[in-house]
């Protein structure tokens, strides 16, 4: 335990001891072991996955020396799944480690149920029809499927789900919900305790902010019909005018940032909104806890909550005397608790309604999910063979002619190159002689493929297409390290279920250290 | 031809294999630079590290295993490569950057610098060396899923210093020393003071005892008795000594700070918490006589506390307390009297936590776990195997794009943590130097102080080397030395400096005086800058506290001139838990995206409103400006 927690102290601090034992109970596989399945793994062994099974057949040669950390000369010659395998034990004891030496389109063909024992694969650097049939299985088998590929100085991710849902999405700007607008009971007892005129100039600059908005809040309902001011100018003049300026008063510094709160207390998101509409929250006895506790929180706020999800409880830092902040933090506190055992009651008579009483939800998870009720997120993915079908092609078109960068079109290609190998059974560019003839056919296959999309008319700039034949379909180790890092990075978001995946294609340009995520 | 080698060819990039290459760090982004250089077909590169291995490391450092904790990275590093691609020229300095062998003509024969640092000081110091030797720098950082790798070409864009850097948070001493409100306020106590008491070097002046003369000042009690007090008696045992301490720090020293009645006039009394209160008969401490746990001794291993998430009860706190100080005087007796904190000393975070709560409770502030106590108290920085490898990456290309001379196309890059808009990588065009730069253009500052009272050590020591930087200062007026530092000086002028050091700026054989201009030069660095003395009567106490300021172009800068701020924040308005800008063995100091480039997003380092405004104690020794 005391050894668990000092490895893995850094990132126990960005996903939590369940966030961690999430990624401990994963059975990762990976399909092909170059420099891209190879990084990528070894950034998901580090970071302690329960266990993980690659599959490849090849061999490793002198040119996997040349780009991949992962094979050693002693294994020149020999399995690189079983070369890879081995040195990536080495990096993390704790984890299961296994290969098979047989590629991955053969095993698709050969034994399809293998891929259900794995709550993820990783597809790294394989072409459009073997991945189409590779998503199919995973979606039968509800594993979550993510692609990554480098291709010369481009690169992609992809990340095929039929539903994620993420309670803790974790967004950067979180909003504070302190209900100034509307004091419950027990904090406005607490607020009607305060006497903010008092004459003590030290007790005035201590108290709470949250005190102050509320008393002169209601101060100016008293005086103008009940009605909150018409503008957060007019409430700041009004805070202004309670302050002593010659005391350099911090919480009335705090009390006029936060102005804004009370007159626009945070709304429901449009994300929110999206699920709490979704059809899945009509629950029944097949459905996820997941959308059990959503269906409980939108009884929740129809009745207990009035409109308003679960308190989270949580208060930003005040400038206040500590018994005032103490006293205040338990209160917001233990309206949280209350809320989540009002959501938890809605809970119980759902699984009653639904026939599931013998299998409830810990509280503990429910009150994660009150906590982060704000910012509840649903992703779920295009099938890629609906990407790849003729609805895209319009919206392709679109891209291409807007959009500056090269993201669209190396999309194109990047599916193109795929066309290319299945007709000559080879990448463009591989030999220098027929570099020109290689740049022209690439370019009317990707028209081609434009064209059967519906997407007929639009131009790929020329540079683009040179490019990708000028690099050839090789695996430069940067671009693979970058390509691996970002796939292990969205891999961590699903398996731990926190923070929000990429939704859409990720594009990387890594001559112009640029990138672009598509929705096509 | 291998890939690497196509790559190099399609970069316009000759003979990449004879190009030689420094990379200062070989921690979280070190290992994966080091690995991606090696595969992008370097041979020759130098590695500079001055740390060894820690437990903490292996989640992501993967070139080091279990076995190798304690050595240093720099060469296990080496080593680690090496076996794997036997042909490539690694040369492992296990060194501080900041060394002098290090020097100028060091740094010559690169042809690209790459910074994969952890601390503020050792990146100035490097960027200074870069602009002094003319050699292109490519520094990185991360935080979590944050990262960034900027491009530093001398004359072509920014330096490192062009854009001011968060300061390093401090608190007042008196929120410290007598009226904590939050638990960081604690853990700031029990690092800062306790610790350093108890265990750390007995010179170094400190401000535990709250006396009942100390006002809200945060008078500094130099009282001998007071010194003595925390000297192990002879005949004294480690438990006797424990306690007695624990008595003198969490109930005696309370006790005489709340007969400063005015202090609690509106405040809660603190409740001095006395041992046999605490824990009674019943509750002696019993340990089960194994105190280390793989290898490490620790406290909470003796008393059988097993989860580190757990808050303890006060109870535990005090045998935690008691335990560590008698294992630090029996089991570690060789660190008695040098100890400095450190994050992964395990033995230290738990001195820390147990007085830290212990003070908590006595002040009616809730109290915390050993692993969130371990995050306030290091100021721990979130570090994953991801972002490194995709920074090492970007590192790589950039320093690619150099080598090519297509320096027009270098970008500063960020990773950022959520798709702002609809990019995860965010390249942003390089910078121009900025002109009133300090670093890299000849820009003078104002120096404002009063000569009457002023001497060199206070220069020094408040400005010259924490706010500008400067590591070996040579101050001169015109041609005359007033102060040089360093081994190799005449003796008759190391006598002639030091009668100087004390002496009042106007008594100076040419007083110094409004009007004249002091050079400070650091020959190792190649730094130089002028500052233009001006006398001042009067500083705000409360605003400078120093007494001295600096102004002109540095504060602009900085854009914090203490005096144009409209108002100023007070000590609980700090924000506590983690710290964004410190330190960690990977690296750190995520800087904003430009706000052009992020449209809005709003980002972690906008604490504009918490500059210093009364006694401030300094939580690190790296402060770098903060004017
Ligand atoms: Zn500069």
């Amino acid at each position: 335990m005391a050894q668990r927690n000092n490895k893995y102290d850094r990132q126990l601090r960005i996903w939590g001891e369940h966030g961690q034992t999430a990624l401990e109970t994963a059975r990762v596989c990976v399909l092909n072991c170059g420099p891209t399945g190879s990084e990528a793994l070894k950034n998901l062994v580090l970071g302690g996955i329960g266990s993980f099974t690659i599959v490849d057949a090849s061999k490793v040669s002198a040119a996997d020396l040349g780009n991949n950390y992962l094979v050693d000369w002693e294994s020149l010659g020999q399995s690189k799944a079983k070369s890879v395998c081995a040195l990536l034990q080495e990096l993390n004891e704790s984890v299961g480690a296994k290969f098979v030496e047989e590629s991955p389109e053969a095993l698709l063909e050969s034994n399809p149920a293998f891929f259900a024992q794995f709550t993820l694969v990783i597809a790294t650097q394989m072409t459009e029809a073997p991945l189409l049939k590779l998503e199919e299985i995973c979606r039968q088998q509800k594993v979550m499927l993510v692609i990554a590929r480098s291709y010369g100085l481009a690169g992609l991710v992809r990340i095929s789900v039929t539903e994620h849902d993420i309670i803790e999405s974790k967004p950067d700007n979180k909003v504070e919900d302190l209900r100034l607008h509307k004091p419950w009971p027990e904090l406005q007892s607490y607020v009607d305790e305060f006497d903010i005129d008092t004459q003590d100039h030290n007790i005035h600059k201590h108290i709470p902010f949250a005190i102050l908005l509320i008393k002169i809040a209601e101060d100016w309902k008293k005086s103008h019909d009940g009605k909150l001011p018409a503008n957060v100018r007019l409430f700041k003049e009004a805070i202004t005018a309670r302050r002593r300026v010659e005391e350099d008063e911090d919480n009335y510094n705090e009390a006029l940032k936060s102005a804004y709160i009370v007159l626009f207390p945070p709304s429901i998101s449009s994300q929110l909104r999206a699920v709490l509409e979704d059809k899945a929250s009509d629950v029944d006895a097949s459905s996820s806890d997941f959308w059990i506790m959503v269906s409980a929180l939108k009884q929740f706020m129809a009745n207990e909550g009035q409109g308003e999800p679960p308190l989270d409880g949580a208060i930003p830092d005040m400038h206040s005397f500590t018994d005032y902040y103490i006293k205040l933090q338990k209160i917001y506190q233990a309206r949280a608790e209350a809320d989540v055992t009002a959501v938890e009651g809605h809970v119980a008579r759902i699984l009653k309604q639904i026939g599931r009483e013998s299998s409830p939800i810990p509280r503990s998870t429910i009150k994660l999910f009150c906590k982060n009720a704000r910012n509840l997120r649903v992703l779920r993915c295009k099938m890629l063979s609906d990407e790849f079908s003729s609805r895209s092609g319009p919206e392709l078109q679109r891209l291409l002619a807007v959009e500056e960068s090269s993201h669209p079109a190396l999309y194109v290609l990047l599916r193109a190159v795929d066309h290319f190998a299945a007709t000559y059974n080879r990448f463009p560019g591989v030999f220098d002689g027929e570099m020109e003839e290689d740049v022209s056919r690439l370019k009317s296959l990707a028209v081609g493929l434009l064209n059967d999309m519906g997407g007929g008319g639009a131009s790929l700039p020329e540079d683009v297409v040179s490019e990708i034949c000028r690099f050839g379909a090789g695996e430069i180790h940067c671009v693979a390290s970058i390509v691996g890092g970002i796939a292990s990075q969205e891999c961590i978001k699903l398996l731990t279920r926190q923070f929000t995946p990429i939704q859409g294609t990720f594009i990387y340009n890594a001559m112009s250290a640029t990138s672009l995520v598509l929705n096509v | 031809m291998s890939r690497s080698e196509e790559l190099n060819q399609q970069m316009d990039i000759n003979g990449i294999e004879k190009e030689k290459v420094l990379m200062v760090g070989a921690g979280g982004i070190g290992c994966e630079l080091l690995k991606t250089l090696v595969l992008t077909g370097f041979q020759h590169i130098h590695l500079i590290d001055m740390d060894t291995i820690e437990v903490s490391n292996l989640n992501r450092q993967f070139l080091f295993r279990k076995s190798h904790v304690g050595q240093s990275k720099a060469k296990v590093a080496r080593e680690a490569v090496l076996k794997f691609r036997p042909g490539v020229e690694i040369v492992a300095h296990h060194a501080n950057v900041k060394n002098q062998e290090f020097d100028i003509d060091f740094f010559k024969q690169f042809s690209v610098v790459l910074n994969g640092l952890d601390n503020l000081e050792a990146r100035r110091h490097v960027n200074r060396m870069c602009l002094a030797a003319g050699v292109p720098l490519v520094e990185s950082g991360t935080t979590g899923y944050l990262g960034q790798v900027t491009v530093h070409i001398k004359g072509q864009t920014e330096c490192y210093e062009c854009q001011p850097k968060p300061a390093p948070k401090s608190y007042p001493v008196c929120t410290i020393t007598s009226t904590p409100s939050k638990l960081i306020h604690c853990i700031v106590w029990a690092k800062e003071l306790a610790l350093a008491k108890l265990f750390g070097d007995k010179g170094q002046v400190s401000d535990l005892d709250v006396r009942p003369t100390s006002n809200e000042d945060g008078a500094v009690s130099n009282d001998p008795d007071e010194a003595q007090f925390f000297e192990v008696r002879s005949g004294e045992n480690s438990k006797a000594y424990a306690e007695r301490v624990f008595d003198r720090i969490f109930g005696q020293n309370i006790v005489t700070a709340l007969q400063n009645e005015d202090t609690w006039k509106a405040r809660r009394r603190p409740d001095p918490l006395f041992l046999e209160k605490v824990l009674t008969e019943d509750d002696v401490v019993t340990t089960n006589g194994v105190c280390s746990s793989e290898g490490t001794i620790s406290a909470s291993a003796s008393l059988g506390l097993k989860n580190p998430q757990e808050t303890w009860s006060v109870k535990d706190n005090a045998r935690v307390f008691l335990e560590s100080v008698q294992l630090f005087l029996d089991k570690r007796s060789k660190d008695v009297g040098k100890l400095v904190f450190d994050k992964d000393d395990q033995l230290a975070v738990e001195f820390v936590t147990a007085a830290a709560n212990l003070r908590a409770h006595s002040f009616g502030i809730p109290m915390q776990s050993l692993f969130e106590a371990k995050g306030m108290a290091g100021n721990i920085i979130h570090a994953i195997a991801t972002t490194n490898a995709i920074i090492a990456g970007l590192i790589v290309l950039e320093a690619l794009k150099i080598l090519s001379n297509k320096t027009k196309e270098c970008r500063m890059t960020y990773c950022v943590e959520h798709p702002s808009g609809k990019m995860l990588l965010m390249p942003v065009e390089m910078a121009e130097p900025n002109p009133r730069c300090y670093v890299c253009s000849e820009t003078p500052l104002v120096l404002e102080l009063n000569t009457a009272t002023a001497t060199m050590r206070e220069v020094l020591e408040k400005v010259v080397k924490r706010k500008l930087g400067v590591t070996d200062p040579v101050i001169m007026q015109g041609s005359n030395l007033l102060h040089e530092s360093g081994e190799d000086i005449e003796e008759d002028m190391v006598a002639y400096y030091t009668a100087l050091l004390d002496k009042k700026f106007v008594d100076y054989p040419t007083p110094i005086t409004t009007g004249v201009v002091l050079t400070v030069e650091d020959y190792h660095q190649d730094f130089r800058c002028s500052l233009h003395v001006k006398h001042r009567e009067t500083f705000d106490e409360e605003k400078e506290p120093e007494g001295m300021v600096i102004t002109g172009d540095l504060a602009s800068l900085n854009n914090t001139d203490a005096s144009a701020q409209p108002s100023t924040a007070a000590p609980s308005k700090i924000q506590n838990g983690h710290a964004e800008e410190e330190e960690d063995d990977d690296v750190v100091m995520v800087e904003p995206v430009p706000k052009a480039a992020t449209a809005g997003t709003k980002r972690k380092l906008e604490e504009e409103d918490t500059q210093p405004t009364e006694k401030r104690l300094r939580v690190t020794e790296s402060v770098p400006i903060e004017v």
